[in-house]
């Protein structure tokens, strides 16, 4: 009896593969701004340290807010899903940050 | 509306230079005067961060729409006339050619023009 009851799948959903590649060139695009922008402004407030990285997890978390703004209520039509939209690059796009951090904060607060 | 979102990035972008050189002018005030740096004043924080959240917000709207990904989405725009334009069985030749075999076509502009 479990048996069968396993077999049962939900419906499998076909997504469209051109509009799965264009949507994550968005996504990423806006990631990588974001990345620079808030390392900049990180660097500008003059944060050190663990300031640093709670900035940089407040960028990431209001960005992924933006998102969710943009897409609406039915975000499931753009999205396969939320979670990863949240956690996906999220050390790749830490290099930046810091890259724009460290810099802006030797333009702004040492030179 | 995406004119309305690149003036925003721009602005926004403005706005945090000028909060870094407000930063850097601030440091450099603190070092003339041999003061100890604690925090910026909070017009410059909040100066930064509110562009920040501007320029991110621009950014979102600028890098361009969104397509839905659920395959039969955008199957299900397409119009019956494009979905039975099919070149391949386009026809050329009309019938009337083979009921009256002795029409002569009206002479074209081209022609007209010989004859005079």
């Amino acid at each position: 009896m479990s048996s069968k009851t396993k077999d049962v799948k939900p419906e499998p959903v076909a997504y469209s593969e051109a509009a799965l590649r264009n949507n994550a060139v968005v996504v990423e695009y806006c990631r990588t701004s974001m990345a620079a922008l808030s390392g900049s402004t990180a660097g500008i407030l003059g944060l050190t340290g663990l300031n640093g990285f709670a900035f940089y997890v407040l960028a990431v978390v209001s960005l992924w807010v933006m998102f969710m703004i943009k897409a609406g209520p039915n975000w499931h039509k753009y999205y396969v899903s939320r979670q990863s939209l949240l956690t996906n690059g999220f050390f790749g796009a830490l290099f930046t940050y810091i890259l724009f951090w460290t810099f802006i904060y030797g333009m702004v607060h040492v030179y | 509306m995406a004119s309305v979102h690149k003036i925003i990035v721009i602005v926004g972008f403005i706005s945090l230079f000028h909060s870094a050189f407000s930063a850097a002018q601030h440091r450099s005030y603190l070092r003339i005067t041999s003061q100890e740096f604690t925090s910026l004043p909070l017009d410059i924080i909040i100066q930064a961060v509110v562009s920040l959240f501007a320029v991110m917000w621009g950014v979102l709207n600028v890098s361009g729409k969104l397509r839905e990904i659920p395959a039969a989405a955008e199957l299900n725009t397409v119009k019956w006339e494009t979905q039975r334009n099919l070149p391949s069985f386009y026809i050329f030749n009309h019938r009337g050619r083979a009921l009256a075999y002795n029409f002569v076509p009206t002479p074209s502009k081209g022609e007209l023009e010989n004859l005079e």
